[in-house]
């Protein structure tokens, strides 16, 4: 059986190390008897603490006031939620969204699903800003030298302050991130007029500026295409995350997985060529792992090789071959920031006929702008003094720029330092004046993220503090006073008739734009040259000491988000480090320098040093370092406070110290911003570091000493390639042999039984689904500390499995969550019948009953349940907005686990009883459902023959983990089928 | 010493017992925690269901018009109220003892909340600002009970099943424990009826019909 199936396995660690390892969940001995002393003060403590808690038990029920509206909107009723449409800003892909509002607040972002670009999709970072708006550090008022101050005083004070520079005749810089509102595009231009010496900048904290430059030498533009995924059938990539964290991953997940439908005859093919290991290295049905040199090199070879010249690399020669049979279908992208390699790469998409087939350069991409001359000119001017004020909005030159020290320092010989940021971090430290913005889900706002499609940003909630919108700020400065929306509707008004076509009335396009949010309009026209060649100037050699690679993860991004709890304990898709960014080697490199995991290496590169932890990432190219940025923000010296208070609690961060390390002084200025390829050096500090990762426990993996001998491993991830499932459906699926079950088969489920599958082909590992589980139920935030005592609470984790050995590594991802088993081995150990099965084939946990003995999270084969040592919840009023009042918060000492939303299922069911007519399939959609942009999860009732998830059951990939068990999960998955050659298929058999 | 010691501490800890209990039986009303039956706070502004529901015939969703559709019933937000008391201001007495007495009726202490807490005069010209009012919530169901209206007015579960006969109390009381116990009376009696009337539904014994 054995050699039919590819072998997994969960962490390098292990996988690496002989039998003597223990792949146990269980801590080593001595850990534990190192934290189970028990002293004199931690027992009086505990005693006196029961004796109070005792005391409050026996109080009067507190008396309950309910106070209602004195006139109340009709579109409100208390306890039911409104949907209101509006549009994200989370990351630059300015996602369109639906705001769920439950009694005047926001608490939940949905993707919108009518939207043409992202069509209901959305990042785990979008998901996770919502509680961003309810962050009690954010600055509400606005702020003059240091002190709280109002706007007449900021107002007088900026323009008089502008006013003098402007008299000196120095310049007046807005440094901005990607401007894609066209109303604050026009607010610039009005406060241009006003000021005249005014410039402003746009600046992408991680820049795009290459593609945009490479553009313009080709085409006569400055444009990042509009990459069609859907149209190509072979991608290549080189060293682009494009599922993961490249311009526009929900977009591209989206484009990429209606490409790979299995029925059709043909799949697209994804060849990955990068450094480190990324999620859509992981996805690529061929992955070539190259350091960033090399990489530079084997662009330039597979030019040349599709224009019929000479190169070196065979594997080049071999994808130019592959390319040139998919002419006009294929499509080769690059996320290099160097202008010569975005030149190369245009030739050869020209050269591929690709252009206007599988990227359209005419109605490009709006997201990025920012150009990297320019940002380094700045700096300059600054210095030289001819610049006089600097106003910056939505980025943070300080951290994001690699002399952001000096910048500062700059900063501070101005006349006028202006931020917009509602937060304090390394950039408004320097500034004079902070004119703080609002949130967006305060704003109003618009932006044309895509040539041609106008999305909408609406209010949701009432301003917490007195910000205006950078837009308002500006226009006030310019001498207009409008208020928020008429600032964004009036400019629509004017140029309504130039812009829209449609032959609807104003106030009606008005309307609907608000309401739906978003709307079609004619795009801007851009006049484009024709293809003008010019040569690349490719000086690039092969280094052969180590090379640095800088990458933007899936959830910090550029670090915009640092603050956000939710996303600093979200794993790594990748690595599954939460709470840190670390220095990752492949496991060879690690070895010529001596280190292992944990281990604190200093790393010199571009003048900088750093210190960070090591990880060993299998996969990874030899000889390079692999570290994220976006990291090691101000700010997140917070979370020193962060995690349940207790006697042995280790803080996630000493006190003032940030939550990672900031990398970006490694950044090079050669040829614009280059994130990669840096020559570093290291050496071994001789400290380690406990990294808190999820991965290495909660594994279903056999302890050597029961498991069978045919199956040392146990096939969670069962997986084929296209050719093999075309052949046979059911090919890569391994059948176990089920245990008989004391079980008596009376369970009949008569009305509902619900289900879901995940289909592991489609799944990219993007996280999306925990951050909207977390939302949606109100799962709290452990620390780091806890994560590494492996007592996180995600009751969604996504398992990330490796297959082959060194910098050859297949991945699969499988979301984890309870299986809802029919036959579920932890309900029969519950002593107070806390966990029983439903009706309807849900295993409830009732929070209510359970006395937190713990057997069923001891008896459950997925390691799915998670047990409540503290109480997590805080008294702090403001975040406690944002929990979702249909599900209990729960309190210390209680399990609790995946409920699959039954709180939806309740909604949902109340509403088809009220209108009286039956379920519909897909009325209800589960919260990681709804927010997989790669459509992977589905969820419905089994029992309905034509429900999407009764033929999915029925499918032939369709499988249960741990099958031989016996205990009838109703959630199954779907084998992973990836497009591969046949001469791959085999590897990574040899192991077990 | 230690027995010095021994017999020091059982006294502390005895005397501690003794103040806990003696606390525990003064605040409770001889029901199990959480019980709550015979609750009958007084509100804020003195209104009764006896004269609005009873005597008035008032349709309970009226005033509580959340039930049809959502969790809560709500309490009617102080624009409802203004609908007729725009127009009553007073009780039917008065009236007639200022018509016999030819003077203008005296406005009602209670009416005149209303109008306070929206900030007007009673000519109805705007003059404060508004003051929303602080009822005290009668039925209360634990945190881990999610109880929704909704399903029930669909069900035609008749209103006073669980909160009594409304339409004769002058101050509102809780007449029904509300405990599990109590709602299982209906859900256990009753599931085979109200299901073949509404479709296939959740068997309404599922803890997680409730508790989630």
């Amino acid at each position: 059986m054995s050699d039919l199936i590819k072998q997994y396995y969960m962490s390098y660690e292990d996988h690496a190390c002989d039998q003597e390892c223990s792949i146990s969940d269980l801590p080593p001995a001595e850990e534990v008897a190192k934290t189970s002393d028990v002293t004199r003060r931690s027992f009086l403590k505990t005693t006196g603490f029961s004796f109070a808690a005792l005391m409050t038990a026996c109080s009067k029920t507190p008396v309950q006031k309910a106070i209602p509206f004195l006139i109340q909107p009709e579109e409100v009723l208390p306890g039911k939620a409104t949907w209101y449409a509006s549009t994200s800003f989370a990351c630059e892909a300015g996602c369109s969204i639906h705001v769920k509002n439950r009694d005047g607040r926001p608490i939940k972002l949905e993707g919108n699903p009518n939207h043409p670009i992202t069509q209901g999709g959305l990042c785990s970072q979008c998901q996770a800003s919502l509680l961003e708006l309810y962050d009690s550090t954010r600055i509400f008022d606005p702020i003059l030298s240091g002190e709280k101050s109002t706007w007449d005083g900021v107002d007088n004070y900026v323009i008089k302050a502008l006013r003098k520079v402007k008299d000196q005749g120095k310049e007046i810089v807005l440094l901005t991130g990607t401007v894609t509102s066209p109303s604050l595009v026009f607010a610039i231009k009005k406060f241009k007029k006003k000021f005249r010496t005014v410039s402003h900048i746009q600046m992408d904290e991680i820049s795009y500026g290459a593609i945009l430059d490479a553009h313009k030498h080709n085409y006569g533009k400055r444009i990042v295409p509009k990459f069609r995924f859907d149209k190509a059938n072979l991608i290549v990539s080189i060293d682009a995350d494009f599922l993961g964290s490249w311009i526009s991953p929900i977009q591209f997940t989206k484009d990429f997985r209606k490409n790979r439908d299995l029925n059709a005859k043909h799949i697209s093919k994804l060849i990955q060529v990068e450094s480190r290991m990324s999620i859509t290295g992981g996805k690529a049905d061929e992955r070539i792992a190259l350091s960033p040199s090399e990489m530079v090199l084997f662009v330039k070879d597979l030019d040349a090789f599709i224009r019929g010249e000479k190169g070196s690399n065979a594997k080049a020669k071999e994808l130019a071959k592959a390319l040139k049979h998919h002419q006009g279908k294929s499509l080769v992208i690059s996320g290099i920031n160097d202008i010569n390699v975005q030149l190369l790469i245009n030739r050869i998409n020209h050269t591929l006929r690709n252009v206007g087939r599988t990227l359209d350069i005419q109605k490009p991409s709006k997201q990025f702008a920012g150009s990297d001359a320019e940002v380094q000119s700045l700096f300059q001017k600054m210095k030289n003094g001819s610049v006089g004020a600097l106003l910056v909005a939505d980025v943070n030159p300080i951290y994001a720029l690699p002399n952001g020290v000096e910048f500062g320092s700059v900063m501070d010989s101005l006349d006028l330092t202006v931020s917009f940021s509602d937060k304090h971090n390394e950039t408004t430290e320097h500034c004079m004046v902070i004119a703080p913005q609002l949130h967006d889900l305060e704003s109003w706002n618009d932006s044309e993220q895509n040539s041609g499609l106008l999305s909408m940003t609406q209010p949701v909630i009432h301003p917490f503090g007195k910000n205006r919108s950078v837009r308002k700020s500006i226009s006030s400065w310019s001498g207009i006073q409008t208020d928020e929306r008429d600032l964004v509707r009036n400019y629509w008004k004017k140029i309504f008739k130039s812009r829209v076509k449609s032959g609807k009335t104003f106030a009606r396009f008005w309307n609907e734009l608000v309401h739906d949010g978003f709307a079609k309009i004619s795009p801007e026209k851009i006049n484009l040259t024709t293809f003008q060649n010019r040569k690349p100037n490719i000086s690039a050699s092969k280094i052969n000491g180590l090379e640095l690679v800088l990458f933007s993860s899936s959830q910090l991004g550029n670090g915009r988000h640092a603050e956000n709890p939710w996303l600093q304990e979200l794993p790594d898709p990748i690595t599954k480090v939460t709470w840190d960014n670390t220095a990752s080697l492949s496991p060879k490199t690690a070895e010529k320098y001596d280190v292992k995991k944990g281990d604190i290496i200093q790393i010199k590169a571009n003048k900088s040093s750093m210190e960070l932890p090591v990880l060993l990432q299998p996969g990874q190219r030899n000889n390079t370092i692999a570290i994220a940025l976006g990291y090691g923000r101000k700010g997140t010296e917070r979370f020193h406070e962060v995690g349940p208070d207790w006697l042995e609690k280790k803080s996630t961060v000493a006190k003032g110290e940030t939550v990672g390390t900031n990398v970006s002084p490694f950044i090079s200025e050669t040829n614009g911003f280059q994130y990669s390829g840096m020559v570093a050096t290291v050496s071994k500090i001789g400290e380690s570091y406990d990294l808190a990762m999820t991965q290495t426990y909660h594994t279903l993996s056999n302890p050597e000493n029961t498991s069978p001998a045919i199956m040392p491993v146990r096939p969670f991830v069962q997986e084929t390639t296209f050719d093999e499932y075309k052949k046979d459906p059911s090919s890569g699926k391994y059948h176990g042999h089920p245990v008989t079950t004391m079980w008596k088969d009376d369970h009949p489920y008569d009305g509902h039984h619900w289900g879901m599958a995940f289909d592991l082909s489609a799944c990219t590992g993007c996280s999306s689904c925990i951050i909207g589980c977390q939302v949606e139920n109100n799962v709290p935030v452990v620390g780091k500390d806890e994560v590494h005592r492996k007592r996180d609470m995600a009751w969604l984790r996504l398992d990330r499995y490796y297959s082959g050995e060194e910098e050859d590594i297949d991945v699969a991802f499988q979301a984890m969550l309870c299986q809802h088993c029919d036959n579920a081995p932890c309900e029969p150990v519950c002593p107070v019948l806390a966990t029983v099965h439903s009706s309807e084939g849900l295993n409830q946990q009732v929070y209510n009953r359970c006395v937190g003995t713990r057997f069923c999270a001891n008896n459950c084969p997925y390691k799915v349940r998670r047990f409540n040592w503290f109480e997590y919840a805080r008294e702090d009023v403001m975040e406690n907005m944002v929990l979702n009042p249909d599900v209990t918060v729960r309190s210390r000492g209680v399990m609790e686990k995946c409920s699959m939303c039954v709180q939806r299922i309740q909604e949902a069911k109340f509403e088809a009883k009220r209108q009286g007519i039956p379920l519909k399939d897909g009325d209800i959609k589960l919260a990681c459902e709804q927010s997989c942009p790669a459509d992977a999860i589905t969820f419905g009732d089994l029992n309905d023959p034509d429900s999407r998830i009764a033929k999915l059951n029925n499918d032939e990939r369709h499988y249960h983990v741990l099958e031989e068990l016996n205990v009838l999960p109703t959630v199954g998955y779907l084998t992973q089928v990836k497009n591969k050659d046949k001469s791959d298929q085999k590897k990574g058999e040899h192991h077990g | 010493m230690d027995k010095l010691l021994n017999k020091q501490f059982s006294t502390i800890i005895g005397i501690m017992l003794v103040i806990s209990l003696i606390i525990s039986f003064k605040n409770s009303s001889f029901h199990i925690p959480g019980n709550q039956e015979d609750y009958q706070p007084t509100q804020p502004i003195a209104f009764s269901h006896q004269l609005h529901a009873g005597e008035m015939e008032i349709a309970c969703q009226y005033c509580h018009f959340g039930a049809e559709d959502s969790k809560h019933a709500g309490i009617p937000p102080a624009n409802v109220c203004m609908n007729c008391h725009k127009f009553v201001n007073n009780t039917f007495n008065e009236t007639r003892r200022a018509d016999l007495e030819s003077r203008k009726p005296v406005f009602s202490k209670e009416i005149k909340k209303i109008y306070a807490s929206l900030g007007i005069a009673l000519d109805g010209k705007k003059v404060n600002d508004e003051i929303p009012t602080e009822w005290v919530k009668v039925h209360n169901v634990p945190d881990f009970v999610f109880f929704s209206h909704k399903p029930h007015i669909t069900a035609g579960v008749d209103c006073a099943k669980c909160h009594g006969d409304v339409q004769t109390m002058t101050q509102v009381k809780q007449v029904e424990d509300l405990s599990m116990g109590w709602c299982l009376d209906c859900h256990r009696q009753e599931h085979d009826s109200i299901q073949s009337a509404t479709g296939r539904t959740a068997y309404l014994q599922d803890c997680a019909s409730c508790h989630y």
